[in-house]
This record gives structure tokens, C-alpha cells and sequence, in this order.
């Protein structure tokens, strides 16, 4: 038992214990890495020789993971587009307005979060097979718009309370139209939390599986969808090196985040002793 | 979960009558917020509430056209109720073991300097924003026959090594446990930090042994928190595909791999949907115990500030 004014015994099988479960968190998404790197690929850990194989054959003519890895950056980019523009609108509605009901617009847009995905794919299907779109990038992205969106607006509704309202009234005082205050004032002060929303929904969208595969059709397989079915049907090992690079997307996301955040504060620091004409500017 | 939590309202005069209304809605803040508010509201109302909406409807849509019930007969009975009963069962395991496992792993963190809480937080964060696609194949790879974990346990002479870890119920709660785990950890982890130490120390100073404090004093301070991480988790394994369909066998096949094969297989889309609506009454059931924990627990703190 865990006493609270730990005996040393406690602590050691306490920090024993973590110590296993933090390898049980971690040890899938080594061993892929190190495996993807392996000459044999679906096997032994470590690998008794090195290869680059497995990489050189995602790229090699006739394999169907360029294909799908193209398809999946469009979708993600898409969405990035859809649920940061909306989620900006929405984060402003929520975060600097007398919005009317806004307890349940709120409550709507972090609504995809709790609702199981399955749901939501079955209802995306009824909805774009009478439309002739399944196996549109475009219907997959609006479908994974719906699990980004409120990720987007999570992220933006934080960064704009982080934000000062002060500066911006000053601003207005010192007789900054809107446009200029937005574009001089919120908007600089904003970019990190936007670049963040921006991260999370591409990740989201590229990282999806069920909306995906409910919505493709031959030509239109996403990245996680091809890996799903490979899974299952055939085997093919260059899939531990697809499995990687969706591991090295993610990583290389979650870095350029933190960066962000460590810049943005340092930049907001820098930014509260306005020293910015603010007056001079208004078109 | 942060995104259960109701939002701080703001302070608005009450506007009980229709002049109350019409003078909100004329503010000029109010139309920034209804201009800016719009779009996803309507984006969600077509994408999210219609097709749920409609999903609704066809499981209550006979092949005749006329209403029926017998989609929500059909699916629970025979095969379908297994597979209900099923996925209510491993979605329990899964979120009794993520509480124990999370309860211990939160707690070490709490007790930890701030500086390795920081990187062991790391630990159990960057997992949780990897596809769980590729965290399920990792696994797969681990727990085979000749995967990592048999070698080992067969390396130190386990009697009984290699064990059957896939394509069994074992596998099926291993991975789905592993990826609710860090949402786990992270919502103790809030509570935890949360407790304040001169209680627990006031209860020590008085005489009260190691077990009583921590069952008396600490256990009840983060009760509501266990119970909201239990219940959100479970949630979140309802619906879960990816790591059962792929790591389980023919008798751990979930409600969301049924809907799938519905689907696709079988083009039986009033089944699909009746499955669905079930799904989906059952996560709304969790959503409203969350909720009435969260007023009990309110009401208790009250109690005794009182």
C-alpha cells in the first residue's frame, strides 16, 4: 500500500511500478523505431542487422505508399484550413463576445470529442453516399473537420485569453480602426496559439482512421487506412517504416509546438510595452 | 477532462423577458459574437447533428418505409447482445486497470521533483498523440509468439513461456488499456496536484497512522477525480475499433468492428445505425453519470464547508 508519508520500502515499489508502466507507454513506439531500421522487420528485437531496405521500398515503383501518403497530406491540409478558420470564428465568438447561449454553442463544438467516432463515420457515410462523394478527399476532410474543429477552438479559446484585451483597447483609444488592431495588435500576439491550432488539426486529420476508411473508395486510401488493411489482410513489412514516419510526423509536430511555445512567450514578453505607433496606421 | 467542464459564464444582465432578448441581441458585442459564432454552428448542425440525426432515423425505418423497432430487437439479441456484452466487458477491464495503473503512476509523479514530473509527464504525453494505429502495431509485434516480451519471459525460464498474448482478450485489453492510460494518468495527475498537503499532514500531526490518512483523507479528496477518469475512459472504449479489431480474435469483436461489417460487408445499414444509436445512449448514460458525480461531489464540498 502507497502510505502517504512514503517509507522507503513504498517508494521503491511505487517508483518500481511507474517505472514499468512508463516502458509499457513507451516501448511500442521504440520498438518500431528501432525495428523500421531492422533487416528483419516483423521480428526480433533487437535486430541482428541494419538496413535502410524498408525506407528505399516505400519509394520504389509500383508501391502503393507515395499514393496514399499524398493523399493523406491534401486531406490534412485541408482540414488545417477548415477547422482553424472556423475554430478562429468560434474562439472569438466564445472567448470576446455576449455571445447568446453560449453554453451550448460550446457545448456543441466539444460535442465530436465525446461522441464515439464510429457514430460519426456511419452518419458521414449516410450523408455523403446519397451525394456520390464517398472517396472525395474533399468529403474526408470536411468529415475530419468535425474531430479537428474542436481541438482548434480548445487551443484558440486559451490563446485568446491569454491575450491582453487591454492592449487592444489602448490601441483602440489611441484610434486603431478594428482592421488595424487585428492585423498589428491580436493577430501577432495570436500567431503562436494559431500555428499550434494549425499542428493539432493537420495531426488529427492525418493520424484519423475510422471517418477515413468509412468515406474511401479504390483510388482514395488514406495513409492510416492502407496500414490498417495491410494489418489485417497481407503482410508486408515496409509497413514498420510507414508506421515510423508516422511516428518521426508526430514527434517532429509535437517539437515544433513546444518551440512555439517557448518563442511565443518570449515574443509576448517582448511585445507588452507597446511601443508600436498604433495611432499612425489607420486606413 | 477539461472539455466536460461546464464554461465560465459570462455575467449578463438576466434577460428574462422578449425586450431582454431583443436588447442582447441588438448589442453590438452580441451580433460580433452571433456573426463569429455562425459558421461552425452551422458547419456542425450539417455535418455532425444531421448525420447523427438521420442515423436515428433509419434505425427506426422498416424496409417497407413504415417505423419499426425490430433493428434495436435484432440487435440485442443472439450474436449482436454477445458482442454488446462483450465490449461493455472489456471497456470495464480496460478502464479499472488504466485507474489502478494511472492512480499509482499519477501519484509517483506528484511526489517527484518538479523537473523529472516534467520529463516523466513527457513519457506519458507523447505517446498519447501518436496514431494509436501504430501504437497497436507495436504492440502486435511485441506480444507474438517470438515478439519481445515471450523471448524474455521464455530467457528467464516462466514456466509456461511462450504465453498466448494476441488475438485474445488479454491482447484486446493490453492495447486498448495502454491507449486510454495517458488520459488517465493526465486527469489523476490534475487531481492529485490539486490536494492540499496541509490536510494530509493536519491528519498525520493528529495521530492518524498511514493507512487511515490515506483512506479517511486523501482517498475521498480525489474520489470524484477517479470516478470522472473511470468514466471517461470507459467512454472512450465503447466506441474504440482499432485496437480490438486488430489485436483481437472472433470473440472480442466490439460493437464498433460489428457496425463496420454492417456496413461494408453486409450493407445492413438500419442494423448499423440501431448498433449506433445504442453506442451512442450509452456514452450520453456515462456523460449524465459524469455530470451527477460532479453535483454530488460539489454538494459534499458544500456540506462540509457549511
Amino acid at each position: 500500500m502507497i502510505g502517504l508519508r512514503d517509507s522507503v520500502a513504498g517508494r521503491v515499489v511505487l517508483a518500481v511500478i511507474s517505472l514499468l508502466v512508463l516502458v509499457f507507454l513507451g516501448m511500442p513506439i521504440v520498438l518500431i523505431l528501432v525495428t523500421s531500421f531492422g533487416s528483419d522487420a516483423l521480428g526480433s528485437f533487437p535486430p541482428e542487422s541494419w538496413t535502410m531496405n524498408w525506407y528505399q521500398q516505400l519509394f520504389a515503383d509500383g508501391s502503393r505508399w507515395p499514393a496514399a501518403l499524398a493523399l493523406s497530406a491534401t486531406v490534412a491540409a485541408l482540414t488545417t484550413v477548415f477547422s482553424v478558420a472556423l475554430g478562429m470564428m468560434a474562439a472569438i465568438a466564445l472567448v470576446r463576445s455576449d455571445l447568446p447561449m453560449r453554453s451550448a454553442v460550446y457545448g456543441l463544438v466539444l460535442a465530436p470529442l465525446v461522441i464515439p467516432q464510429v457514430v460519426v463515420a456511419l452518419g458521414l457515410f449516410l450523408l455523403f453516399e446519397p451525394a456520390a462523394m464517398l472517396g472525395s478527399p474533399i468529403a474526408i476532410a470536411l468529415g475530419h473537420t468535425v474531430l479537428a474543429t474542436p481541438i482548434a477552438v480548445m487551443i484558440l479559446m486559451a490563446t485568446l485569453k491569454g491575450i491582453d484585451e487591454r492592449l487592444e483597447d489602448a490601441a483602440a483609444s489611441m484610434g486603431a480602426g478594428r482592421l488595424t488592431i487585428a492585423r498589428r495588435i491580436t493577430f501577432p500576439l495570436a500567431a503562436p496559439g494559431v500555428i499550434a491550432a494549425a499542428i493539432f488539426s493537420f495531426i488529427t486529420s492525418f493520424d484519423e482512421f475510422f471517418i477515413s476508411q468509412f468515406l474511401s473508395s479504390v483510388d482514395t486510401i488514406t495513409l492510416p487506412v492502407q496500414v490498417f488493411n495491410v494489418l489485417q489482410f497481407d503482410v508486408d513489412p515496409t509497413v514498420t517504416a510507414v508506421a515510423a514516419l508516422l511516428i518521426a510526423v508526430a514527434l517532429v509536430a509535437l517539437g515544433l509546438v513546444s518551440l512555439l511555445r517557448r518563442f511565443g512567450t518570449g515574443k509576448q514578453g517582448g511585445l507588452l510595452p507597446v511601443d508600436v505607433p498604433a495611432g499612425g496606421d489607420t486606413k | 477532462m477539461a472539455v466536460l467542464a461546464p464554461p465560465p459564464e459570462p455575467v449578463v444582465a438576466a434577460a428574462t423577458t422578449t425586450g431582454g432578448w431583443r436588447r442582447r441581441l441588438s448589442g453590438r458585442r452580441t451580433r460580433f459574437g452571433l456573426l463569429n459564432a455562425t459558421p461552425v454552428v452551422v458547419y456542425l448542425l450539417i455535418l455532425f447533428v444531421y448525420p447523427i440525426f438521420s442515423t436515428l432515423l433509419l434505425s427506426l425505418k422498416g424496409e417497407d418505409g413504415g417505423f419499426t423497432l425490430h433493428w434495436y430487437t435484432d440487435a440485442l439479441t443472439g450474436t449482436s447482445l454477445d458482442i454488446l456484452l462483450i465490449t461493455l466487458r472489456i471497456s470495464a477491464e480496460t478502464s479499472v486497470i488504466s485507474l489502478v495503473i494511472g492512480f499509482l503512476l499519477a501519484y509517483w509523479i506528484t511526489r517527484l521533483r518538479p523537473i523529472w514530473a516534467g520529463l516523466v509527464m513527457l513519457v506519458v504525453v507523447v505517446p498519447h498523440f501518436i496514431s494509436a494505429l501504430v501504437r497497436t502495431y507495436g504492440w502486435i509485434i511485441l506480444l507474438g509468439d517470438h515478439g519481445l516480451v515471450n523471448e524474455t519471459l521464455m530467457a528467464l525460464h516462466v514456466p509456461g513461456a511462450p504465453f498466448q498474448l494476441l488475438y485474445n482478450e488479454l491482447g484486446v485489453v493490453i492495447g486498448t488499456t495502454s491507449v486510454m492510460l495517458p488520459y488517465t494518468v493526465l486527469l489523476l495527475y490534475a487531481v492529485m496536484r490539486g490536494v492540499d498537503r496541509g490536510l494530509i499532514a493536519a491528519a498525520a500531526s493528529m495521530g492518524a497512522g498511514r493507512l487511515v490518512t490515506f483512506f479517511r483523507v486523501y482517498l475521498p479528496l480525489v474520489a470524484p477525480g477517479l470516478v470522472n477518469a473511470g468514466i471517461l475512459s470507459f467512454i472512450l472504449c465503447l466506441g474504440y475499433y482499432l485496437t480490438p479489431a486488430l489485436m483481437g480474435g472472433p470473440k472480442q469483436t466490439m460493437v464498433a468492428s460489428l457496425i463496420d461489417e454492417q456496413v461494408m460487408k453486409n450493407n445492413q445499414w438500419n442494423g448499423a445505425s440501431a448498433l449506433g444509436v445504442i453506442l451512442l445512449l450509452l456514452t450520453f448514460a456515462g456523460l449524465l453519470l459524469l455530470r451527477l458525480v460532479k453535483s454530488v461531489s460539489e454538494a459534499a464540498k458544500n456540506r462540509g464547508a457549511a
